[in-house]
């Protein structure tokens, strides 16, 4: 340790103070704005706890969405050769460099109710309405956290040596067999990485949300979104709510400690 | 080991970098930044005020915004649109402001208590409130006691003045509607694209509002007496570096000029 800080420029560290100083200090800024007498009761104020049940029940069932739709999607661009690979990889790409609010318009041209290309056939056939309810949260949702979950597991696949599936198959395991017995745990750390990711996407999710989904208290109003709501009528509220989304995210990154925190070693 | 979020990395870079596309589309974006530099450097030094104004003045205010620049060369106007209530916020925690137009005067006396302006403001125009719906009345909402057919509802923020005038209208017909079936934009051209370009079925939004996107909403006017006057009012900001810029604005919009265009827009004279 000691011969690697002595060959460390101090400009190059000093570069590194200020960066962790930029990323510490806002962090700081909002703790202290946390009202902590009034926190037990600002969180369990019914709005925020409204927002707290939606959120956590619409990230993990985008998340669950994501891994459903994301795991043929990343086999087939990690495992096969076919003519549109690079269009299906930059389309997987897109919603993560596309803002978020662009996003939630693309998915009101698609499942709008009354403009969308598939939203209008729904409604009409099945009397369904994505938009403006918990369904449409999901989906938004799942819109910007899927590319997060296929790209590590596009990663994992590509990792693992093919030779240990083909051993499985010729002594006569089946396919399914195969991928529970073989694929599977050695994905497991790639698949868990981008579980995190994705989830941690879709508890943030923001733009495409309120675009599509509305803002309806109790109903399609996520914790961000109440933040961005109460900042102006309920403050300490937002404040409260924003201190419990570190605390959260502060979590996963504990959850995720030997991939990302002092994993570095090798 | 060979790290899968390394992987989710390098196989970001990679394809970013492949992007060939960037070698078109970043010329283009340096050209569109360098043109409009090009243009100033031939005219006059000019000096720049923003003017923070309420979402419902966007259309009216740009359009006021060019004519004003065209009579007076050496000022330029950059705009700031908010709800009303955040442009509160963000003057009083000091974002650089010249010149502020609110849908309200209330907004005024928040900023007069914290000392951010000296002045009263001056009512520059009016407004009132207007339901609109889906093109084609669908659910036959005649009227806003008719609100309570509507599934989703689409309203300002509770803090906005076009959340309060809203709920004062609401009130004034007795209708009391569900929590769970209001969405709330967080300004008055959000909430209006709730309905324009979302399915919410139902707005209460500005009249002025529902003149600007009359292809993709109808409209159902609320009668005089049971409708809100939203006073409109503008002022400068104390600390302003441009003061005497920013009067020279305030006094176009109260100017024949400006109030002609307000009145083309729909709105009220004060």
């Amino acid at each position: 340790m000691n011969s690697v800080s002595s060959r460390t420029p101090r400009f190059v560290r000093i570069g590194a103070l200020l960066g962790v100083a930029f990323l510490a200090l806002p962090i700081v800024g909002l703790l202290k704005r946390v009202a902590w007498s009034t926190l037990c009761r600002q969180l369990t104020d019914v709005a925020t706890r409204d927002a707290m049940r939606i959120s956590l029940y619409a990230s993990v069932c985008a998340t669950v969405l994501a891994l459903v739709l994301g795991l043929p999607l990343a086999w087939c661009l990690a495992r096969m050769q076919f003519s549109g690979r690079r269009f299906v990889r930059a389309l997987v790409l897109l919603p993560m460099v596309l803002p978020p609010v662009v996003g939630g318009v693309a998915l009101l041209g698609a499942y709008g109710k009354s403009n969308g290309l598939l939203g209008g056939l729904l409604n009409s056939l099945f009397g369904i309405q994505l938009t403006y309810s918990l369904w449409g949260v999901i989906i938004a949702e799942t819109f910007v956290a899927l590319p997060f979950l296929v790209l590590s597991l596009e990663g994992g696949l590509r990792s693992i040596d093919v030779k240990y599936e083909e051993s499985a198959a010729v002594m006569g395991a089946t396919s399914f067999t195969r991928f529970m017995r073989v694929t599977l745990p050695l994905l497991k750390p790639s698949l868990v990485a981008g579980l995190m990711l994705a989830w941690a996407r879709a508890l943030g999710e923001f733009g495409a949300t309120i675009t599509f989904a509305g803002n309806i208290q109790g109903r399609t109003q996520t914790a961000p979104l109440a933040v961005y709501t109460m900042l102006e009528s309920n403050p300490e509220g937002a404040y409260a709510l924003s201190f419990l989304l570190v605390a959260i995210s502060v979590g996963l990154l504990v959850g995720l400690r030997d991939r990302w925190i002092g994993g570095s070693s090798q | 080991m060979w790290s899968s979020t390394d992987g989710v990395y390098s196989l970001t870079v990679t394809i970013l970098a492949k992007a060939k596309s960037l070698v078109v589309v970043l010329p283009i974006f340096i050209c569109s930044l360098a043109a409009p530099v090009h243009a100033e450097r031939i005219e006059v030094k000019k000096s720049t005020i923003t003017v923070s104004a309420a979402a419902s003045l966007v259309n009216v205010y740009t359009e006021i915004g060019k004519q004003f620049e065209k009579a007076n060369p050496s000022i330029q106007v950059r705009f700031n649109f908010a709800s009303s209530s955040s442009l509160v916020s963000q003057i009083q925690s000091g974002a650089p402001t010249d010149v502020f137009a609110a849908a309200d005067l209330t907004s005024f006396d928040k900023l007069l208590a914290t000392g951010n302006v000296v002045k009263s403001p001056k009512v520059f125009a009016r407004n009132s409130m207007q339901l609109v719906v889906k093109p084609g009345n669908p659910l036959g909402i005649t009227t806003v006691a008719d609100l309570s057919k509507s599934s989703v509802i689409s309203l300002c923020a509770k803090t906005a003045p076009c959340g309060i005038y809203a709920a004062t209208v609401l009130s004034r017909y007795g209708v009391v509607i569900a929590e769970s079936k209001i969405t709330r934009g967080i300004d008055a051209t959000a909430t209006l694209n709730a309905v324009s370009t979302g399915d919410a079925d139902a707005a209460i939004v500005y009249a002025t509002d529902a003149v600007s996107a009359k292809k993709s909403v109808a409209t159902i006017s609320i009668p005089a007496g049971k409708n809100v006057k939203a006073m409109y009012g503008i002022g400068v900001i104390r600390g302003s570096k441009n003061s005497k810029q920013a009067e020279t604005f305030v006094s176009y919009v109260l100017s024949p000029a400006g109030q002609k265009v307000l009145n083309t827009f729909g709105f009220l004279a004060p």
